[in-house]
């Protein structure tokens, strides 16, 4: 056993799975809020990635002010979404949720690609392709950019549900109906989580688009992201970053053993296996609520 | 002469009509007028229209796919008919649903802060829960665990604290004394009425367990199937006959062997 | 109007069970029949064979992914894996000499077999963590198919169709290929109008609408939903291998990915859950709609003497198809066949509905 190698495996698997809860955040936050699973957040993840670009490379504007820029017009976007679309719904079956989302995914990464262009694009962070050595350890620099930056939203947003503000998005994914008893914005809520998911995808547009390109595979993370969080627990942000964690470390050092018994591309098998299993053991995941049942 | 009387009402409600899914007619032009500083009880049995009532009030119809198709809701003057939800409570308005839907994953000081206006001070939000706490000490003591786990009668408590940090003028309770030991029901009305005297709040409060309610409130009105069939004053409406008979459980000893007792509960109805 | 009924009224339990409770809507079923029938003869051969057969393949699917999930309320995102399994296992029961027959019999079986699995997943869970269990097991199983050249065809993972024959009869022109494809849809169409008349439909109904509360009242929910999905997979299965014997000739592993899954779920809610004739209409919208915007798009920018970029004309049925589910939902979340059923109902008092109010 290569010690070296297997932790190096495994140190890469924790940055990794650190982008991934970078993207779950997202579905974290509106599944928190409003209890709707957020199945279009690949696509708003592309979007994200694809405004960032088109802010910077085609209008010239530098990075610093692109980003910023491109986080603001999505979260207006997601507020957007959530006025035209998911208040309507609010009350369905979750059936129709989740097809409105599929919609939505599928509505997004076609306008997408019929505004920019299928062709992959690069994001161009300005962050070194060199390798980190930690020892004899090999480390992606824009990996770590990345994992600091899931990091830095995860802290940002576990202070934000302690705020008043956030207080409230908590008292609404409990229960609508006692919200609107004492006053509280249930449509202005849940349309701020979307707004802030957005928000989110940008980060994660851009990290990820950094990594593997700005293109239509940006979307296909969703599985990923849904994975880490129904294994974190759907409602849960430290969940979230727990779970993409361990599905980072299970995935990479997984796939390193099983890739050569079957020839490669296990990865995605390893993914479905983790969430076949979290949902047939723990659907609620490790940190999700079990709803409290008193008789 | 009507000004004069309108003025003197918070809240006056002006035979209402009340659909549900476009079809269902739940209340039927139902009239209840409460005055500034009183409480005010709405009795009846289960599906009479209480419930529908206050969420007419309150303007939660909405959630539950219904609408008033015909009346009006005065609230201080002010046409509310129309409003959001929202609004109302920004007005003044607070209605303790029923069933004390607390927020089980909060802790009940969340609960009270997920209340406040947004425009609250932080120092008004903290005398606010100072006072609830010194009207309900038991939630005070369990102000950080979490509010799903609190017993029945804490977080019923704990419902009321919540609506009373939007610091209503109005204050509408609907089934407080649902599942709850008869000894606390009697604290939680005891605490309602102190509120009630010590802060000049007005209090429609729906119930019923008519013998607890009719104790505390200087007025009632029995709603049937959709409709007021009796109004007055609480010690009038405990002298009454039939609601002896039918809501305070038997009064003087009728011997229903000789009481023709299903004619006489239907004269209210035609 | 045509329909000519003010309201609809049973006197007995006969006429309520009759499959078309309208008169209107047994004359309309006919027509469409008898339209059905003569297509051949009334449309060009193209659009027979590029919209007609798809059109009444992907019903016949529908209607089966329907059964699962409008009738046993149990969402289902793995529905191309399953008819992938249909498709591949007739295939090559063709290839290996079997009659057609008994090769479609073999691909709806094992589709039946493998579907189940699905309901094992549904015995357990329901809701959201069904539909993530299932999208689960439609990447695993695209990842089978991909990963074995036994399976999906060898090095360029695509498998030639043997030539359709059918009681005898060498299938090769695109009208045979259309009366096979109608055939099957009209026997599954059947089969669903009189689902709903059975102790089945009445059983995976109940326990669509609470699954305990069917369970107290005698209804095994377990085998009913191990039912509904074997029963849906096996219309899948003989679906998805139609598909390629009259329509691909060629099976690949993306002609059955997630994509389609969703595509055929579209299908389903935008058609109404439960709706048969919303099915049709769901499949029609899904499946022509983006088509015919493009072909506006390009009519219309050559119009304006406009070019517009190959890549965004490429992606605008793209676009154009997830905004239609968006806005059937938004307008009415039960689907087309709630929307038909408004308008026939509206024109089933017309004009005397004017004095209700």
């Amino acid at each position: 056993m290569d010690w070296v190698f297997l932790s190096e495996l495994a140190i890469n698997g924790v940055l990794t799975g650190l982008l991934y809860s970078l993207f779950a955040i997202g579905l974290v936050l509106i599944y928190k809020a409003s209890s709707v699973p957020n199945l279009a957040q690949g696509g708003l993840t592309m979007v994200g990635a694809y405004v960032v670009l088109a802010l910077s490379h085609d209008a010239g504007l530098p990075l610093w002010l692109a980003i910023p820029l491109a986080a603001l017009i999505m979260f207006g976007l997601g507020f957007g979404i959530e006025r035209v679309a998911l208040r309507r719904l609010a009350g369905r079956p979750v059936v129709m949720i989740l097809m409105l989302t599929l919609g939505l995914d599928i509505f997004l990464r076609g306008t997408t690609l019929a505004i920019w262009g299928g062709t992959s694009r690069s994001m161009e962070l300005g962050v070194s392709y060199d390798p980190l050595f930690l020892g004899d350890i090999f480390i992606s620099r824009i990996h770590l950019v990345g994992a600091g930056v899931a990091l830095a939203l995860f802290v940002a947003f576990m202070l934000f549900f302690r705020t008043r503000t956030g207080i409230k998005l908590r008292a609404i994914a409990d229960d609508y109906m006692a919200s609107w008893s004492v006053g509280i914005s249930v449509e202005r809520g849940v349309g701020l989580s979307w707004a802030l998911a957005s928000v989110v995808a940008v980060a994660a547009g851009v990290i990820w688009g950094e990594i593997q390109g700005v293109d239509q595979a940006l979307s296909l993370l969703l599985l990923k992201g849904l994975t880490v969080a129904v294994l974190g627990g759907l409602d849960s942000i430290l969940g979230a970053v727990i779970a993409g964690i361990i599905l980072g470390v299970v995935e990479n050092v997984g796939a390193d053993f099983l890739d050569p018994l079957v020839g490669g591309g296990s990865r995605e098998l390893i993914v479905a296996a983790v969430l076949i299993l979290t949902v047939m053991i723990r659907p609620h995941g490790l940190f999700g609520r079990h709803d409290i049942e008193r008789v | 002469m009507q000004e004069k009387v309108e003025a003197q009402n918070i809240l006056s409600m002006n035979s209402i009509e009340v659909l549900y899914d476009n079809v269902l007619l739940a209340i039927k032009g139902v009239s209840v007028q409460v005055p500034k500083g009183e409480m005010i009880a709405l009795l009846g049995s289960n599906g009479a229209g209480k419930s529908t009532t206050l969420k007419a009030i309150s303007g939660l119809l909405k959630a539950e796919r219904g609408r008033i198709s015909r009346g009006e809701i005065k609230f201080e003057g002010t046409d509310i008919t129309e409003m959001l939800a929202q609004k109302r409570v920004e007005m003044g308005i607070c209605h303790v649903i029923e069933g004390r839907r607390v927020f089980e994953h909060l802790t009940p000081d969340e609960n009270l802060t997920a209340a406040a206006p947004m425009g609250m001070s932080k120092a008004t939000l903290n005398a606010e829960k100072e006072k609830i706490y010194s009207f309900f000490p038991r939630l005070a003591e369990r102000k950080n665990s979490q509010a799903g786990y609190l017993s029945g009668g804490e977080q019923q408590m704990l419902a009321i604290g919540r609506a009373l940090v939007t610091q209503p003028s109005l204050l509408m309770l609907d089934e407080p004394s649902l599942g709850l030991a008869p000894f606390l029901v009697e604290e939680i009305f005891g605490i309602i009425k102190q509120i009630n005297q010590e802060q000049g709040l007005s209090v429609l409060l729906v119930e019923q367990n008519a013998l607890a309610a009719l104790e505390i409130v200087s007025e009632g009105y029995l709603i049937e199937n959709g409709r007021v069939v009796m109004h007055g004053a609480a010690d009038a409406l405990k002298a009454n006959s039939d609601i002896q008979e039918f809501y305070l459980g038997g009064g003087e000893g009728t011997n229903f062997h000789e009481v023709k007792h299903y004619s006489r509960r239907k004269r209210w109805l035609s | 109007m045509f329909y000519r009924l003010s309201g609809v009224h049973h006197a007995n339990y006969v006429s309520d069970s009759r499959i078309f409770k309208v008169p209107a809507d047994r004359n309309l079923a006919a027509f469409m029949f008898l339209i059905g029938i003569a297509a051949p003869f009334i449309i060009p051969s193209l659009y027979l064979n590029s919209y007609m057969l798809p059109w009444l393949i992907w019903t016949s699917a529908a209607l089966g992914l329907n059964l699962v999930t409008g009738w046993a309320g149990q969402l289902h995102l793995g529905y191309a894996a399953v008819m992938a399994v249909g498709a591949y296992s007739s295939i090559h029961a063709a290839r290996f000499g079997v009659p057609w027959e008994f090769a479609l019999l073999v691909g709806g079986l094992t589709s039946s077999v493998i579907g189940s699995l699905f309901a094992f997943a549904a015995l357990r869970v329901k809701g959201l963590y069904l539909a993530l269990t299932t999208l689960a097991m439609q990447f695993a199983m695209d990842w089978v198919l991909t990963h074995s050249p036994a399976i999906s065809g060898g090095s360029h993972a695509s498998l030639q169709s043997p030539t359709l024959a059918l009681l005898g009869q060498e299938i090769t022109t695109d009208t045979g290929f259309y009366y096979v494809a109608f055939g099957w849809c009209v026997l599954v169409t059947i089969f669903m109008l009189n689902l709903k008349r059975t102790g089945l439909g009445r059983a995976l109904v109940a326990v669509r609408e609470k699954d305990f509360a069917a369970a107290i009242l005698g209804v095994n929910s377990f085998y009913y939903k191990i039912l509904a999905f074997a029963t849906s997979s096996f219309i899948a299965g003989v679906s998805g291998a139609l598909l390629v014997a009259t329509f691909f000739f060629l099976a690949a592993p993306e002609q059955f990915s997630v994509a389609v899954s969703i595509q055929v779920l579209a299908m389903v809610i935008v058609g109404g859950l439960g709706s048969i004739i919303g099915s049709y209409l769901g499949v029609a919208l899904i499946l022509l709609v983006p088509g015919i915007v493009n072909g506006f798009v390009v009519s219309l920018s050559d119009w304006l003497g406009m070019q517009i970029n190959v890549e965004t004309l490429a992606h605008i049925p793209n676009a154009v198809y997830g905004a239609l589910i968006v806005i059937i939902l938004l307008i009415e979340p039960l689907g087309l066949g709630k929307l038909y059923g408004n308008i026939r109902d509206y024109l089933m008092v017309w004009p005397f509905d004017q004095f209700k109010k």
